[in-house]
């Protein structure tokens, strides 16, 4: 099966319950963390090229879109690690009555930890 | 009252699917197998597995406006969005002509582990004639072998060789039943639950409550307590 063919299997949601939601978000972040991984990698790379290549690298995450980036990372990096502890808790055979409920929590602790991150990165800049 | 059925049809030779539009009249109270009978009888070349119409053989299993269901016991007035009612062959499995799919797969997996058949049946004491020995009454288990879990999981329609919700499932209830691990063993490779991922969207759509995510979990947890893995 094709690459671009099990992402759009994996990914429609479409009418999907809360708990298939909950898989395909673990899947699009954790996919957005691996690609941003490799490109961190790349961008401390510019190291090499001297200090004042690095640095002015760095001023272009000092605006705006670099606050944008880092929110969306945060809240990415938020709701997988949430998703997942859900997940490792419901495939070691443990919580399966409270299923639901601890997707929901997941989802909420997420959204929580992200909000409380995303406002300090914003207090802080 | 007129209904809109959308039927997604394929057979050998056509390049692509394509959908057909059937009007049907129907109550509301109609079931989507009854309508695409009515559907059928202005079209015998329409293609459709059904038995015992009413929520037993498993054969009706169909993905009706985007969820999998039983034809036979799925309202065309619970479903049908602004009267129209999409129908499509189950995925995951190979098509064989318009809604009738091969699941072969899924019936070669639940022989590799030769599932129990029978658990006791639930509140039910040991029973029997006075002169008689009592015996305990069982029960079928409650999955109807339907391919609607496999058609729901991310994982069965993406992953060939996996073993699917069913066959592991009936794998989790066997060793709950027998006690015998040598008889799972090919539920525990690579290819059996270590490769379900929890979106337990076959749960969600089994028509009879059989619980395959949450089987696949509690075997998983027994395998993991049991420390042994494959």
């Amino acid at each position: 099966m094709r690459v671009a063919e099990a992402l759009r299997e994996w990914l429609d949601v479409r009418g999907r319950s809360l708990e298939y939601v909950s898989f395909a978000a673990r899947r699009a972040t954790g996919l957005f963390l691996a690609a941003y991984l490799l490109v961190h990698m790349v961008d401390i790379s510019v190291l090499v090229l001297g200090e004042q290549a690095y640095n002015s690298l760095l001023s272009v995450f000092h605006g705006p879109l670099g606050l944008a980036f880092d929110a969306v990372l945060v809240a990415a990096l938020s709701l997988h690690g949430a998703l997942g502890l859900c997940s490792a808790v419901l495939e070691s055979g443990r919580g399966l009555r409270w299923r639901k409920q601890l997707y929901l929590a997941a989802w909420l602790a997420g959204a929580a930890v992200a909000a409380a991150t995303i406002a300090v990165i914003l207090y802080a800049w | 009252m007129e209904w809109r059925l959308l039927v997604k049809r394929w057979k050998e030779g056509w390049g692509e699917p394509r959908y057909q539009e059937y009007v049907v009249d129907a109550d509301p109270d109609t079931s989507v197998l009854d309508a695409l009978e009515k559907a059928w009888l202005g079209d015998r070349s329409l293609v459709f597995e059904h038995a015992c119409h009413h929520g037993v053989c498993g054969a009706c299993g169909m993905v009706i406006n985007g969820a999998e269901r039983l034809a036979c016991i799925t309202r065309l007035g619970d479903v049908a969005v602004g009267r129209t009612v999409v129908v499509e062959p189950l995925r995951g499995f190979p098509v064989v002509s318009d809604l009738a799919v091969d699941k072969s797969r899924m019936f070669r997996a639940s022989a590799e582990v030769s599932p129990a058949t029978l658990e006791p049946a639930p509140g039910r004491g040991a029973e029997g004639i006075p002169g008689r020995a009592a015996v305990r009454p069982e029960k079928l288990l409650d999955c109807l072998e339907c391919g609607i879990c496999y058609s729901a999981c991310p994982i069965a329609r993406t992953m060939e060789n996996y073993m699917g919700p069913g066959a592991l499932a009936l794998a989790s209830k066997t060793l709950e039943l027998t006690g015998d691990w040598g008889r799972v063993a090919p539920a525990l490779e690579r290819r059996g639950v270590w490769s379900c991922h929890a979106a337990f969207e076959c749960s969600v759509r089994c028509p009879t409550g059989f619980d395959p995510g949450g089987l696949i979990m509690v075997l998983r947890g027994r395998a993991l307590r049991r420390g042994g893995v494959g």
